[in-house]
């Protein structure tokens, strides 16, 4: 059996963990010996991917063909503005492509890359503030499943106070909550699991700004909604349903606490 | 030569050398990989607009990787077959799909054919996540965003894929040293 900090040491030899765990990593290293020996096995294994498998570069003949290709398409795209002669042969393209390969994913991930939503930044900021809390140590800073105990640590250390509760009866825990500097304020996170997937609930002041409607980015689902000034977002790569549902416990509970 | 194609080809010609050995290990080193190439830069020319600031190298990649797989899907239906995510890394040779076996094979001496060799016969979702972090050295935000897959999966998957090659590995070298005595 592997030891637990197996992801960790990879992480670590990525260059992807942060300070503190490499720290920790490194201690750790010190007296497991399955780990320092993973650690080695990653630099062998490294090593000959990267001394053995050949670099080919595009040939010659392939960069010419896509530079008169490219000229070519320039040239249509300036006669016929707007009517691109190979939209159709396009779209059946895509048709096609999508139809492989869990469509879902992948138009995400091109609607993320090619088209320029409204909202373009804010998913963005999301996700990456998900994806940032999901890396070692930083996914919560109060650990706590009381929502009495997580309120009020986000009082001093956040510029909102969202809603908390523990929904555990309904398949949601509260873990715990966080501040991530976003959208030049200090928004509230509430951490919440439901089964392996982790539910980053963020909120922030957002005066009269539209949001986003639902939207997935980087495979990560986000639900939008507002209450008063504040504007939320569930963020998890757990199904919709599993997100809508906990929205759908969130925003009865902020009607009763607005009624209190 | 307008502004948006001279923007183009600063931002996207210099990562024409990792398209294309994408392409090449996606497709099993196939003579489609130039076309698929050629084809993920005229789409890339076409979306270019929506490009902004995002990632040029992870971008251009990820639509050399749909390329690949729609190619591959309209060839044979059979080529992206999912593997399940929470498999334990015990048994790597489970997940070495349809590998010649090894030491049925006139054993190669030559370490560089066979590396290539076991990493060719990785299942894809292997294959391409060791190409992204090993060769073209990506980080985790970037083949989570290529792959469309969220980071924790890039993490475990990896990880199965370093085993998986790292046994094949070692029962190629195991299977020489038997052919030697």
């Amino acid at each position: 059996m592997q030891c637990a900090e197996a992801l960790k040491v990879q992480a670590y030899f990525d260059g992807e963990a942060d300070a503190m765990t490499a720290v920790a990593l490194e201690a750790h290293l010190e007296h497991c010996a399955e780990c320092a020996a993973l650690l080695e096995e990653l630099h062998a294994l490294r090593t000959a991917l990267r001394r053995e498998i050949a670099y080919p570069q595009a040939p010659a003949a392939l960069e010419s063909r896509i530079a008169a290709a490219l000229d070519r398409e320039q040239k249509s795209r300036r006669d016929v503005p707007g009517a691109l002669p190979l939209r159709g042969r396009l779209r059946s393209f895509w048709t096609g492509a999508l139809s492989g390969i869990g469509a879902t994913a992948a138009a995400a991930g091109l609607a993320f890359f090619m088209l320029a939503p409204p909202h373009a930044d804010l998913p963005e900021q999301l996700a990456s503030a998900h994806i940032r809390s999901l890396m070692p140590d930083h996914l919560i800073d109060v650990a706590s499943s009381d929502k009495h105990t997580v309120k009020p640590w986000f009082a001093g250390h956040a510029d909102v106070s969202p809603s908390v509760a523990d929904f555990e009866s309904r398949g949601f825990r509260l873990v715990g909550g966080r501040a991530d500097y976003f959208d030049q304020q200090r928004a509230a996170v509430v951490v919440y699991q439901h089964g392996s997937h982790i539910i980053n609930v963020f909120s922030w002041a957002a005066a009269d700004r539209g949001l986003p409607g639902s939207t997935t980015r980087n495979g990560y689902h986000m639900e939008f909604w507002r209450t008063g000034n504040l504007a939320h977002c569930a963020v998890s790569d757990a199904g919709w349903n599993e997100v809508s549902a906990l929205v759908k416990l969130l925003q009865t509970l902020e009607h009763g606490d607005s009624r209190e | 030569m307008d502004d948006r194609r001279a923007r183009f080809d600063a931002q996207i010609l210099p990562h024409l050398d990792a398209a294309h050995r994408l392409a090449h290990w996606l497709s099993r080193s196939s003579p489609d990989a130039d076309d698929i190439v050629q084809d993920a830069v005229l789409r890339a020319f076409r979306g270019f607009d929506g490009l902004r600031g995002s990632d040029a190298k992870a971008w251009l990649l990820t639509i050399v990787r749909n390329c690949c797989l729609s190619t591959l899907s309209q060839r044979q239906r059979r080529s992206f077959v999912p593997l399940p995510e929470e498999h334990d890394v015990q048994d790597g040779h489970a997940m070495i799909a349809d590998t010649p076996d090894p030491e049925s094979e006139s054993i190669r001496r030559d370490q560089r054919q066979v590396l290539e060799r076991l990493l060719a016969a990785l299942p894809e979702e292997h294959r391409e996540v060791l190409v992204l972090r090993e060769i073209e050295d990506l980080d985790y935000r970037q083949i989570a965003a290529v792959t469309c897959v969220p980071i924790g999966t890039v993490m475990s998957r990896l990880a199965r894929a370093r085993a998986a090659l790292k046994t094949s590995w070692q029962r190629q070298v195991e299977g020489e040293s038997r052919a030697m005595r």
